[in-house]
């Protein structure tokens, strides 16, 4: 309780410390701050979340259960880029006297990137539908049940448990990037 | 009338402890009929969510937020050093690492800061939204070190794309005071979460394999496009991934004499004092006062050293860089080397980088000079000509071009 206590009265303190070296700042105009900092929050709690929630939804929608995993890696590093280079993309930091600035086609790139993130995912998806392709079924004699089985204890399928029927495949993983 | 027959005595404690009611009395809950959309009950069904994936993702961030805070507070002090702070000049490419480390990891938490905003998204739209005062406060904190840690981010990502449009302020001065925010926020956020957090991250934690998997996958996808992005740009000053840097604001090698450059000549307003035959380089100091023409500098001794440019905004790129040592200059009027402070001007009028004070530890350094040339050529009119300052392990933007004047007095 004590280390709690104290964690909150420095956090408060230092609260406290940068909200009046800001306004103390001649370099800072303290409206200009606030409206970034509102601007930033808004944009990402309605903006950019409702574009994920949609992304994820579309997965849910169209992706099989056993490939999402993989799909869902593939859109995180996709997003990460995609967030880094937009500004480099559109180029409106480039001095017209400066070609050391932003130097490369960041268009070309980024598209390479996303090419390549969604060559790799693609083909991992690929390999696995392979893998378990080859895999003989699980009532075979000798036979090793297939991989979406084994970790669970009844061997039923992923995700195919849990929530209503309807509810699954609109809502259920909605959310799921 | 008399109302308060008895003095109140124990006025103070009672006032206390009613405010204290007061802020963890429960508020009526707002009618339930409100209850719609992202708010129902099963608005966040997702099986991927748990307190320990956030948890876990916490304490990730909560470490790159720790790193940029201290290198960042650090590059913040070289540059307004407050009357207690030494920084060194070696090893010389010291500033070099923290800052591309600052840059780097501020990078990589991109994926992270996404994937912790989305793993606690749900509660935004908790249900009643505020059950007292103390909730409210609490809520409050928490929507601070949100706006905070996304200011930093995107903050972060525009200034190294040179795009200022979105920013109505000053960047430098609000990245610096939001970064306090940020751990001043983060700080009350653990202290208010920390039994959680110890909770979701013991060994008890009763976790099926599926939901253990998806967590660990999802951790796994959060780590690879940290990878990923660092990959991508990391080359900016890891010379040997510049291959790589496909994704990177800057390349060390593209520039004028195969050098970067953050402000040009033009830019700078020195086009046509840069390039006077009357140039004279004025040093003064308490011995009295030299002026140096072109010819006179390079009739002085000449040395080579191999430093880099270190950016704050992450990129470096070294240069042989040939001149005249500082402390040669210092000594002209003077004053004793391992004693002097030096504060060097541009030719230029005005700007915020106009000069830079160089302390006693890097003008005692033989590395520190006053370049006239950068890679056996005079420089480039962007780097600096007629003559610049380059010294170890020192930020880019001190590194001051077009210099017109050095005042040398001793050191205290």
């Amino acid at each position: 309780m004590r280390t709690r206590a104290a964690l909150v009265a420095v956090g408060t303190l230092l609260i406290g410390y940068a909200v009046v070296g800001a306004l103390a700042d001649p370099d800072l105009r303290p409206t200009g701050v606030l409206l970034f900092l509102a601007g930033v929050l808004a944009g990402h709690d309605l903006v950019w979340m409702a574009v994920l929630l949609a992304v994820g939804a579309l997965l849910a929608r169209w992706v099989p259960e056993r490939h999402r995993p993989v799909v869902r890696v593939g859109v995180i590093s996709a997003a990460t880029v995609t967030v880094v280079a937009v500004p480099l993309v559109l180029g409106f930091g480039r001095p017209p006297d400066d070609p050391s600035v932003l130097p490369l086609p960041y268009g070309r790139h980024l598209a390479i990137v996303l090419l390549l993130i969604a060559g790799a995912t693609l083909l991992t998806c690929w390999a696995a539908d392979r893998r378990r392709s080859r895999r003989p079924a699980p009532a075979a004699p000798g036979g090793r049940p297939p991989r979406s089985a084994l970790h669970r204890p009844g061997g039923e399928p992923l995700g195919q448990e849990a929530l209503p029927e309807g509810v699954h495949d609109h809502h259920g993983d909605a959310d799921q990037q | 009338m008399v109302r308060h027959p008895h003095p109140p005595v124990t006025g103070r404690p009672t006032a206390l402890r009613r405010l204290a009611r007061r802020w963890s009395a429960p508020l009526p809950a707002p009618p339930g009929a409100l209850r719609r959309g992202p708010l129902r009950p099963d608005g966040f069904p997702s099986r991927l969510r748990s307190t320990r994936l956030t948890s876990q993702l916490g304490v990730a961030l909560g470490v790159a937020f720790a790193v940029c805070f201290l290198t960042g507070l650090l590059s913040h002090l070289i540059q307004h050093p407050p009357g207690w702070f030494r920084w060194p000049a070696r090893p010389v490419g010291l500033y070099r690492f923290t800052q591309g480390l600052h840059v780097a990891t501020g990078l990589a938490t991109v994926p992270l800061l996404g994937a912790k905003l989305w793993s606690v998204y749900h509660h935004l739209f908790r249900w009643p939204p505020i059950r007292s005062i103390a909730h409210a406060v609490e809520r409050a904190s928490v929507a601070v070190l949100v706006a905070a840690a996304l200011f930093q981010v995107v903050g972060g990502i525009l200034n190294i794309a040179r795009w200022y449009g979105p920013m109505p302020f000053f960047f430098t001065a609000g990245h610096y005071w939001v970064g306090w925010l940020a751990v001043g926020a983060l700080l009350v956020h653990i202290g208010v979460q920390l039994p959680a957090v110890r909770g979701a991250l013991g060994r008890s934690v009763v976790e099926s394999s599926q939901e253990r998997l998806s967590r660990r996958g999802l951790l796994g996808g959060v780590a690879a496009a940290a990878g990923l992005i660092t990959l991508t740009t990391v080359g900016q000053t890891v010379r040997p991934l510049s291959g790589l840097a496909v994704l990177a604001p800057r390349r060390p090698d593209v520039g004028p004499q195969g050098l970067p450059v953050n402000k040009t000549a033009h830019r700078a307003g020195v086009r046509a004092l840069a390039q006077d035959p009357a140039y004279r380089l004025v040093v003064t100091g308490p011995g009295g006062r030299t002026d140096l023409d072109l010819a006179a500098l390079r009739a002085l001794p000449q040395h080579t050293a191999e430093l880099p440019i270190a950016c704050v905004e992450g990129w470096s790129a070294t240069g042989r860089w040939t001149g005249v040592r500082l402390r040669d200059l210092v000594a002209l009027v003077g004053v004793d080397p391992d004693r002097a402070t030096v504060l060097v001007e541009s030719l230029e009028t005005a700007g915020r980088y106009r000069t830079s004070t160089v302390g006693p530890a890097h003008v005692a350094d033989p590395l520190t000079l006053i370049a006239l040339r950068l890679g056996g050529e005079p420089l480039h009119p962007d780097h600096g000509y007629p003559a610049r300052l380059i010294a170890p392990n020192r930020p880019g933007v001190l590194q001051t071009k077009w210099v017109g004047r050095l005042t040398v007095r001793e050191s205290s």
